[in-house]
């Protein structure tokens, strides 16, 4: 029989998994080669929606990832809703982001974070729940689930069941007993396995499977075999969707169930193990002008999407390769210069008052205007779509900017694309690159 | 009534020249009167290099039929848009 997991629907066990325990793991990791991973990029993606009139969300969702390459990610999710929740859920989920990166085993941490959070003395239940998701270097992952709906790990296109060890702790309040008994005590979900390239894990709060709950399709609500079935069938139809989008498209299936208003917070995190999307953001004109056909060759070399911001930057990359740069006067926006577009180009946009916006969107989270059109949705689009981003950034000065009477809001090139860049990096755990030219 | 002359408005979308106020003029297409329509043909620039020649005046600039329009408004365009047109 195979040990780690067993599988529900697929005919014979996928390779290179292995069964290791916490205990167990090797802590060097070149001691345990994983597959060919040096191509592999771990996506992290989420999509949040608050309770219907509630100001703040109840559920949290973090990720960071560590110095010493571990990345992690934690869903809690409050009891009830609104600010109470949204507190309890956020010293859950910082605690445990705490732990694990402090090298805390992932088991422990847990075991710690069920012995501090306070129980509800009416309902005997703990005032917040947790899945806890540690990936190491190797991309072995650890996942400790306390009261959250089971995640979801799809393996080429098919649902995988890992098995899981259950681990009990004891409760505070409730009479001690050795063994502790399941049925008074916390049971927490300890499992562990090897990712693959294409592996796609994804972890809910309780908002989804009981989205619709009372309504005619859905007396009990939607349902974990129903959520099941429909991220097996959103893959099925876009083989390559993102994290972000398969987030996205989950939680706004459930806001439909419920009205689009809905009963709980609705959270969704999506990891996704691909091979990287590679971007190029080309900005500003080098600070030399015969580095012009170094830049414009940089553009046609590049393997992947590309994005040219800046009127002056655009103007030499079509000069020297003889292709011409139309602005497109059809969705004028009054914050943003309109894009424009030139033959192998992905999108070109003006330059500083487009990044000064898209760093503004960076800045408030995924939850953007997603109907308007503008140069600097639709970059933000692109960054989050992508993997690698390499910027490569001129450093000529445009004199006119200088002038006293232009607004202050014009900030230094490189400031802004370090300022994204870096955003990229700590929030939307992107891998970024700044070349100055 | 202008025969087949037709008058081409480049406005420039630089940074420099859209928070000059160059935004109001790339929408100059509401502005323009409906006999003038088929006459004038409006485009967009990523960015004219005017406002880095000191000696070309000042931010948004826009150009008619080749010419020059340094700190353009929408006014100032349809007025040398109506020279052009010959309707002065």
């Amino acid at each position: 029989m195979h040990n780690t997991i067993s599988l529900a629907t697929a005919t014979k066990p996928p390779q290179g998994l292995s069964p290791f325990d916490e205990t167990t793991a090797p802590s060097a990791p070149h001691e345990r080669p994983g597959p060919c991973l040096d191509e592999l990029f771990i996506e992290v993606g989420y999509y949040q929606e608050k309770k219907h009139g509630q100001g703040a969300a109840g559920d949290v969702f973090l990720s960071k990832k560590t110095s010493d390459g571990h990345l992690i990610s934690v869903l809690s999710d409050g009891l009830g809703s609104g600010i109470k929740a949204g507190v309890l859920a956020t010293l859950t989920a910082t605690m445990a982001m705490q732990f694990v990166a402090e090298d805390i085993p992932i088991q422990r941490a847990a075991r710690i974070i069920m012995k501090t959070l306070p129980v509800c003395k009416e309902r005997n239940i703990s005032y917040a729940t947790f899945t806890i998701v540690d990936i190491d270097g190797m991309n072995r992952v650890r996942i400790i689930e306390y009261d959250n709906p089971p995640y979801v790990l799809i393996r080429q296109s098919v649902e995988c069941e890992p098995i899981k060890k259950m681990l009990l702790v004891h409760r505070r309040g409730v009479p001690k007993k050795s063994p502790p008994e399941p049925f008074t005590n916390a049971r927490m979900y300890y499992s562990a396995f090897e990712a693959l390239p294409g592996d796609r894990l994804i972890f809910f709060s309780d908002g989804i499977p009981q989205s619709g709950m009372g309504s005619a399709p859905f007396p009990l609500g939607w349902g974990n075999p129903a959520v099941h079935s429909y991220i097996q069938q959103e893959i099925a139809e876009k083989p390559d969707i993102s994290a972000r989008e398969l987030a996205q498209h989950l939680v706004f299936r459930a806001l439909l169930h419920d009205g689009y208003r809905a009963f709980d917070d609705i959270t969704c995190g999506v990891i996704y193990f691909r091979k990287p999307r590679k971007l190029l953001v080309l900005s500003g004109p080098p600070i030399d002008s015969n580095r012009d056909r170094e830049l414009a060759d940089l553009f046609t070399r590049f393997p992947g999407k590309k994005i040219v911001c800046g009127g002056t930057t655009a103007t030499i990359i079509g000069r020297e390769l003889g292709r011409p740069v139309r602005v497109c006067l059809k969705d004028i926006d009054p914050e943003v210069p309109p894009a424009s577009s030139m033959e192998g180009a992905d999108l070109v946009t003006e330059g500083i008052i487009t990044l000064g916006k898209v760093a503004e969107l960076l800045e408030q989270g995924p939850r953007f205007d997603r109907f308007r059109a503008n140069a600097a949705l639709h970059l933000v689009e692109f960054l989050l779509d992508s993997d690698h981003i390499d910027f490569v950034v001129g450093t000529k000065i445009n004199e006119a900017h200088q002038d006293p009477s232009m607004p202050v809001e014009l900030e230094i090139r490189r400031n802004i694309v370090k300022r994204i860049a870096s955003l990229l990096e700590e929030r939307y755990l992107k891998k970024t690159t700044i070349r100055f030219i | 009534m202008y025969q087949d002359k037709t008058v081409k408005v480049v406005v420039c979308s630089g940074t420099a020249c859209y928070v000059m106020g160059g935004s109001e003029l790339l929408l100059l297409d509401d502005h323009i009167p409906s006999r003038w329509k088929g006459h004038v043909e409006l485009e967009g620039s990523p960015c004219l290099g005017f406002c880095k020649n000191k000696t070309q005046g000042k931010a948004p600039f826009a150009v008619i039929d080749g010419e020059v329009l340094s700190e353009a408004t929408i006014p100032g365009i349809l007025k040398k848009i109506e020279e052009k047109l010959g309707e002065t």
